[in-house]
């Protein structure tokens, strides 16, 4: 019998149960006195097909009853996937937290609870689904300065601790819920407007993400809390547009320092080009003025060595090479004054200058003029009143 | 006859099973077990495992876990400014002593919580009167939850329940003072925009002046060291002429004075007056240069 059944269970279910199987049936047969008949009349009926009427009532009984509590000690699987865990009690006491693949219990005396470990698990506060769907009763919120603003945020939690998630908490996923609202609450609450606004958003997720871990660990809740994420943080609608103004006022600012900024970069190295300048032609005036010395000196010694060969020839001529450039290329007007004459010579030096002023070639137009390059004097020598005369007919002319 | 012991068998079996089932308990983590007998506690059981009782005994399980009581709606409190306020908290709780939780509340959680709500809500009261909004959102938050939670204790204690926590939610303004801080919000940005504009145009100007500033400086260093050099270089060459007419004073003076006519009088337009009497002009009227008797 023993054997038989051991046969037929023998392709769908795993050895443990095949082994108490024999067991059972073992204990009922050491002591039932029946045990005897049924070995002898039934023994090779289910084999054959054909011992159907030959088996007793008690034979029957037994059958029912061996398919009934196999059946119910079927009942006993259960499958662990691979992101839970299941957490096992005999007669309520905690036995094990098995791992995944396939359990069995032992029915009616062991029970066991499927948790969902390593699954995230999403909660939204202040919004359902998207971000448009806003639920202000929860997004809306006090700063510090009692200023209100828009904030939306999910929460992405899984269970570090099956047995704590069972055992503490009648209803733990709506704790968190609860504990995100009041964290995230107080961490606004503590802080200005302009930090959860701008710099401070992920300061602001992590304070909260801080003191939720904190609260739910002291309701033993066995969640661990991965991440808070700030969805959205703005003004209320109906700030909005100051808002929106003071941001464009930051960049309008960023933007004149910019200017400023472009001058700066422009003047400087202008600056420093025209520095540059300044410092080549100094160095180009010294070297000039160095070179133009040397050269001057240079040759004024050359000089020198004709000089002191023969000083006075060369002193004249030096004087009447110099001399005849001068005059040569000037107006001029001689005067006699030797011959002891007291007579005051009338210059119009003012209407002389106005003729200068016109700018005429020197020579061209004052016929006084004593040539000296010329071999010739050009014209006999004048009275005062005759250059007087003279002087003033070309001018008037 | 063989039929009819097997009945009365199974009848017993049946009654034996009965009386099995109904002295027979379990209790789970989560629970605690009040065995009652007739309507009065004989034994409480918290520990997990298997408990046996007599049959006549009932068993009423209480959840041993943390309970949490959330109203649906904000309460209205008044601060010590005469300000309202909504104010949402939850609580946490749990039953403490099943012996006098049954006594007490007869274990009806409904009652447990009514009476609950009414301490936390009593003592609330009196803590938010006694603080101003701004404390109620920022400052003294957790102050206040940690003494309505101490406060509610003693009279908790006596329903058999401990309160783990009290915890403000949401913290509101009424609608008209809502209106008041939206203005204030507006306001105070306005501020900051203005701040910011006038700010970014005076660092421009800093900017700006800075840069003058400095062109400034670097043209006049430039200027400054220019001028050393210029005159180191005149400095030299003053040397080499020196050095060059020391040698022949009189001569170069002779000679730098018909260099200084040749540049100052040989220009175009200049005119001349002459005397006569000239060294130049020595020979102009007497071949032998001797007509004034020099």
């Amino acid at each position: 019998m023993s054997f038989l059944i051991g046969l037929i269970f023998q392709q769908s279910s795993p050895p443990d149960l095949d082994e108490m199987l024999k067991q059972f049936i073992n204990k009922l047969r050491k002591p039932s006195p029946s045990m005897k008949a049924f070995r002898e009349n039934g023994g090779g009926g289910p084999g054959k097909g054909s011992g159907v009427p030959a088996v007793s009532l008690t034979v029957l009984v037994l059958l029912v009853c061996t398919v009934i509590v196999g059946g119910s000690l079927l009942t006993g699987f259960y499958t662990v996937d691979q992101s839970e865990r299941a957490v096992t009690f005999r007669f309520g006491k905690p036995l094990s937290v098995s791992q995944p693949g396939l359990r069995w219990v032992f029915p009616f005396i062991e029970d066991y609870r499927i948790v969902n470990l390593t699954g995230v698990r999403t909660i939204e506060i202040g919004y359902r689904g998207g971000q448009r769907n806003k639920v202000a009763r929860e997004s809306l919120m006090l700063t510090e300065n009692l200023n209100i603003i828009d904030l939306q945020f999910a929460v992405q939690y899984l269970l570090k601790d099956p047995e704590a998630f069972l055992y503490n908490n009648r209803n733990p996923d709506e704790a968190v819920l609860q504990v995100a609202e009041t964290a995230m609450r107080e961490v606004v609450g503590r802080s200005r407007i302009d930090f959860v606004l701008y710099e401070g958003r992920e300061e602001i997720a992590s304070a909260t993400l801080t003191l939720m871990q904190d609260i739910l660990d002291r309701y033993q809740t066995g969640i661990f809390i991965q991440q808070v994420a700030i969805q959205n943080v703005q003004p209320p609608d109906q700030v909005q547009n100051a808002f929106e103004d003071a941001i464009r006022a930051r960049q309008d600012r960023e933007r004149k320092i910019n200017e400023g900024e472009a001058y700066a970069n422009n003047v400087v190295p202008q600056a420093r080009g025209q520095s540059s300048r300044i410092l080549e032609e100094a160095e180009a005036y010294r070297r000039s003025r160095i070179a133009i010395a040397e050269g001057s000196a240079e040759r004024f010694n050359q000089l020198v060595v004709e000089y002191d060969q023969a000083p006075q020839v060369t002193r004249q001529r030096l004087y009447l090479d110099a001399l005849e450039g001068v005059l040569a290329n000037t107006n001029k007007i001689i005067v006699d004054q030797s011959e002891g004459s007291q007579s005051l010579i009338y210059l119009p030096l003012d209407r002389l200058l106005e003729n200068r002023s016109l700018n005429r070639p020197a020579n061209s137009d004052i016929t006084l003029n004593v040539p000296l390059d010329s071999a010739e004097p050009a014209t006999s020598r004048l009275s005062l009143e005759e250059i007087r005369n003279e002087v003033r007919n070309r001018l008037n002319n | 006859m063989n039929t009819q012991r097997l009945v009365i068998g199974l009848f017993g079996i049946a009654v034996l099973l009965v009386l099995i089932v109904r002295s027979v308990m379990t209790v789970y983590p989560w629970q605690h077990a009040v065995i009652l007998q007739f309507g009065e506690i004989v034994s409480v059981r918290s520990e997990p495992g298997l408990y046996f009782k007599y049959p006549w005994q009932t068993l009423l399980y209480l959840d041993s876990r943390i309970l949490t009581i959330d109203t649906v709606d904000a309460d209205r409190f008044i601060t010590t400014e005469k300000e309202n306020l909504l104010v949402d908290s939850f609580i946490k709780w749990r039953i403490r002593d099943p012996k006098q939780y049954y006594n007490s509340v007869r274990a009806e959680e409904n009652l447990a919580q009514v009476r609950l709500l009414q301490i936390i809500n009593r003592n609330l009261r009196d803590e938010i009167g006694k603080r101003t909004v701004k404390d109620m959102v920022s400052g003294e938050r957790n102050l206040v939850m940690e003494t309505v939670r101490d406060r509610a204790t003693a009279t908790a204690e006596e329903l058999g329940i401990a309160v783990l926590d009290v915890r403000i939610k949401r913290v509101e303004l009424p609608q008209q003072v809502s209106e008041n801080v939206y203005r204030n919000m507006i306001e105070e940005r306005r501020r900051v925009a203005n701040e910011r504009r006038s700010t970014g145009d005076a660092e421009k100007e800093k900017i700006r002046a800075v840069a003058d500033r400095e062109r400034t400086v670097i043209i006049a260093d430039a200027r400054r060291e220019a001028d050393i050099i210029k005159g180191s270089g005149d400095a030299e060459a003053s040397r080499i002429y020196a050095q060059a007419y020391g040698q022949h004073p009189e001569f170069y003076a002779f000679y730098r004075s018909l260099n200084a006519y040749t540049n100052a009088f040989g220009q175009n337009n200049d005119f001349l007056v002459l005397d006569a009497d000239s060294d130049f002009l020595r020979y102009f009227e007497d071949q032998f240069g001797d007509q004034f008797g020099n």
